[in-house]
């Protein structure tokens, strides 16, 4: 008998996760090919629901079945009350999550590819160590309940990472960008272009006086301001009290350029599925519109414990539990061209990458960083890179009043798809006195 | 499965194949404030074929379904077919071992209930939760661990291993307004569920620190004489100088291989380094590390000069010295790497009291609270500490950091305490993805002079 049918009899409600996974990884060190690893990891997640408590069990060893079907048993012993039923069955949008491109991939191709953008990188910065990741994944799921729930969903990830460092007399550059897609890229290269403009950018470096100033956020920059608001918006926050948002639903937050959705329904993105990890469909949750606060994200816990319905937002590793996190994190683009934003700073900087992105105190919507690589805009121009640069603020306080946000917008660590935005004004330090000219 | 595995060794067509087989059952159980949070079991068995072609490279597979092993052969095969090294990759050469070895556990924690277990992390957890209303939030753990490894590679090692873990931890929070402090303590053990029973006074340690760091001033900035206890200059060791001594690091570096020059002085002729994995019932012993070489003394400080480093089999026979038992993996979704096993600086001969007698203002810095190694640059944050005055010691002060160089620091270690201990914390050591690998510490108390110490 499986684990299924064995637990439906031993307890009130049974969900049964199983996870596939098989992963090809290339390894490119110091521009040398040097390892290439294939995994495969199997897997089966147990929940039941016994005398109305939640239990919790995982293994990845499929001979030991009746050994989870005890573990999940006993651990519900002790388990939290729970709040909620695994879900009814329920039709979900379809979100294209798998290519046979991709999926078909073989190493050789994998290999193939690092090479090719090791050859359009070399040539023009000969003094470049690259380290290159390729990894194609296959992942099947497949989620049961007691009410009837049965669904599987194969996805086909795609990761090409690439880090650089370029060392040039006491200059030391660092800088990395990644194509994160679960159907074939056709222009699969276009980022390490983009890693390319920069560095070639970067070569010129200039001097800034430390100040308040207009400060304008790349896509990849303007994390700083959404990582604090991810961990705010997340229902798992909310229900703990520790998120400066509870209780302010309905209220106008931020500035009205300022709409932030999580939409885990877009084709082809790593964090979109048809499901969530517990059945639930994914879907388009509208979070802050126009600056006014909407709506949290929820799990079935979460939801559960504040009252409201889960919002499709479950995500679960084998040996873990679920809990609720973000699947596409979507700042909406604004009106204003980039050049006609950039025509607008007298003085400022352009924030393209952070150090330490997300460590410290950043629930409270605090955020200090130095900053990776930065440029002087000065009289509408970028003019050069600024080094030993750090900011800092408060998410809550900078984001009630922002001068443009872009048309432009971009794909930026797999999940987050952000325009360029302009701060009229904050504080940006420098670590040692700038000169006086 | 011993024959299987040897079957797949016997069919790969590499240079040298590897096989590790591992098996591993987990229970965890945390309280959080007054609630239970985790109370749950894992079972986790998987396995890694690695395979070298010398003037290719490495291929890698890992799995959970053990079926095939001989698939599993070429797959790594194929794998390390894409490769091109500039140069053919050796191995330092390894006598062949055939080792079989269990462990007996006094009470072994696989036959104790959840509810037992529940019940303890209960007890510590109520211990912290009772010591004063200041303490706003609490987390007490326990968690347990058994591992069955088998190791075989193509040139004729098989050895089975059984590494039991058992920790429990206890984390507080005090609050007095504004003033938010924290304290931590953590205890581990290989030997059985008996060695975590009957810690309520590490909790209440815990607990009681945490209010204690309410009342005390920060540090005032400025170079002081400072004696460290052996928790922070065990994590001093391991942090500051035990990873620039994994070989790993020091040959694709040639800044760093530059730094490491074998004859170089470490320190004045008082300071003895060593790592070893044979030490019996320590964390980070490992009879066998997870290339098959045997654990050893390694030697890295004599007498104030830098003699040793640790190595895997491809970086000893890269550099032209001997495999040293530090190939270790976190588990087998990962191949093995350059790390530590018990590092320790050696004992000495001073006592504390002789060694705080003649500081007239210094400090006493105990317990570590996480840090940052860059090259030769250091900075730790110590979990509390006292001030010395007249020889003796004063009143309780935060916010110690200690920062400064490696070779600066060690040069200004003037005493080394005769009353060495190994550290039995929890937790473990990270490296490239892979975390938390069991690791050991050991130190006496050191005097360090001339120590900056940041602050207001």
């Amino acid at each position: 008998m499986d684990i299924f049918s064995q637990l439906k009899k031993q307890a009130e409600q049974v969900e049964v996760l199983s996870l596939q996974n098989e992963k090809t990884t290339v390894e490119y060190e110091a521009n040398q090919l040097k390892t290439c690893t294939v995994a495969e990891t199997k897997g089966t997640a147990v929940r039941v629901i016994r005398k109305g408590r939640l239990g919790f069990a995982a293994s990845s060893d499929d001979t030991a079945m009746d050994k989870l079907a005890a573990n999940a048993l006993e651990s519900a012993t002790f388990g939290d009350k729970a709040l909620f039923s695994f879900p009814d069955p329920k039709p979900a949008p379809i979100v294209r999550t798998f290519d046979k491109a991709v999926a078909d991939l073989p190493i050789a191709r994998l290999v193939e590819i690092g090479r090719e953008m090791l050859d359009l990188i070399l040539p023009v910065e000969p003094d470049a160590r690259c380290h290159i990741s390729l990894e194609r994944s296959l992942v099947s799921a497949s989620i049961r309940n007691q009410k009837g729930m049965d669904v599987s969903f194969k996805t086909s990830p795609l990761s090409l990472g690439l880090e650089i460092d370029r060392i040039e007399g006491d200059d030391m550059l660092i800088l990395e960008d990644q194509l994160g897609t679960t159907v074939w890229e056709k222009d699969y290269l276009a980022f390490t272009r983009r890693l390319m403009d920069k560095l070639k950018k970067a070569k010129f470096i200039t001097s800034i006086k430390p100040g308040r100033m207009p400060v304008l956020f790349a896509p990849a920059g303007i994390l700083a301001l959404g990582l604090p608001l991810s961990r705010g918006l997340n229902g798992k926050e909310v229900y703990k009290g520790t998120s400066p948002m509870v209780g302010k639903i309905g209220e106008k937050l931020f500035d009205e350029k300022v709409t932030i959705i999580d939409d885990g329904t877009i084709d082809g993105k790593f964090a979109s599925a048809s499901y969530d990890d517990e059945g639930i469909p994914r879907r388009r949750n509208m979070l802050i519109e126009k600056g006014v606060l909407k709506s949290f994200i929820y799990d079935l816990k979460t939801a559960a414990q504040s009252g409201v319905e889960s919002t499709g937002n479950a995500s679960r590793q084998l040996f873990s539990p679920p809990e609720p996190s973000f699947t596409n994190f979507v700042i909406q683009p604004g009106q204003t061209p980039l050049k006609d934003i950039l025509a607008g700073i007298d003085e400022g900087i352009l924030v393209e990458n952070l150090l330490g992105l997300g460590q410290g105190n950043i629930i409270s919507g605090a955020f200090s960083n130095p900053l990776a690589l930065a440029f002087k805009i000065e009289r509408g121009e970028i003019i050069g890179r600024v080094k030993d640069v750090s900011i800092a603020g408060n998410v809550y306080e900078l984001l009630k009043n922002v001068a443009a946000v872009s048309q432009e917008v971009q794909w930026v660590y797999n999940t987050f798809y952000a325009p360029y935005v302009l701060l009229p004004e904050m504080n940006v330090m420098t670590k040692t006195e700038s000169p006086s000219n | 499965m011993r024959d299987r595995i040897q079957e797949a060794l016997k069919h790969s067509k590499a240079d040298y194949t590897e096989i590790r087989i591992e098996e591993k059952e987990t229970t965890r159980v945390v309280f959080r404030g007054k609630e239970l949070e985790v109370a749950n079991a894992n079972i986790d068995k998987g396995g890694i074929v690695r395979c070298l072609i010398r003037d290719k490279g490495w291929g890698v597979a890992t799995f959970n379904n053990l079926d095939d092993l001989l698939n599993k052969a070429d797959q790594a095969y194929q794998c390390a077919q894409v490769g091109s090294v500039p140069e053919p990759i050796e191995l330092a050469s390894v006598e062949p071992v055939e080792n079989i070895t269990t462990v007996e556990m006094k009470r072994d924690f696989r036959d104790i209930s959840l509810a037992e277990k529940k019940a303890l992390a209960e007890r510590y957890n109520q211990v912290l939760l009772g010591h004063s209303d200041k303490i706003i939030d609490t987390q007490a753990a326990y968690a347990d661990s058994f591992t069955h490894l088998i190791l075989a590679n193509s040139e004729g090692t098989y050895i089975e291993q059984e590494k039991p873990s058992v920790v429990i931890g206890a984390f507080a929070i005090a609050r007095d307004g504004n003033n938010v402090q924290q304290a931590h303590e953590s205890l581990s053990s290989t030997q059985g569920f008996e060695y975590v029973l009957d810690k309520d006074e590490l909790a209440r340690k815990a607990a009681q620190k945490a209010v204690e760091l309410l009342d005390a001033e920060p540090v005032k900035a400025g170079q002081y004489p400072v004696v460290v206890d052996q928790t922070l200059a065990g994590v001093f060791i391991h942090e500051a100088f035990g990873h620039l001594s994994e070989a790993d690091f020091v040959y694709e570096n040639p800044k760093a291989r530059e730094m490491m020059t074998m004859g170089r002085r470490f320190g004045k002729g008082l300071l003895n380094v060593y790592d070893d994995g044979s030490i019996p019932n320590l964390r980070g012993t490992t009879l066998y590390d997870d290339e098959g070489t045997p654990a050893r003394r390694n030697w890295l400080i004599r007498d104030g000069e830098l003699v040793g480093r640790l190595h895997s089999r491809q970086t000893a026979a890269k550099m032209g010295e001997k495999a040293s038992g530090n190939a270790r993996a976190v588990n087998y979704r990962f191949a093995p790497i350059v790390r530590m096993t018990n590092t320790a600086i050696d004992n000495g001969t001073t006592s504390f009291e002789n060694m705080v007698k003649d500081i007239e203002l210094g400090i006493y810095a105990c317990d570590a609270y996480g840090g940052e190694t860059l090259l030769e640059n250091f900075s730790f944050s110590s979990g509390y500490a006292y001030m010395i005055r007249n020889g003796k010691i004063a009143e309780m002060v935060k916010d110690v950091i200690l920062a400064g160089n490696l070779f600066t620091t060690l040069e200004n270690i003037d005493a080394i305490g005769n009353d060495f201990k190994w550290l039995n914390t929890g937790g473990g050591c990270g490296k490239g993805n892979q975390y938390p690998l069991p690791v050991g510490m050991g130190a006496p108390h050191i005097r360090i002079q001339n120590v900056v110490i940041g602050g207001e």
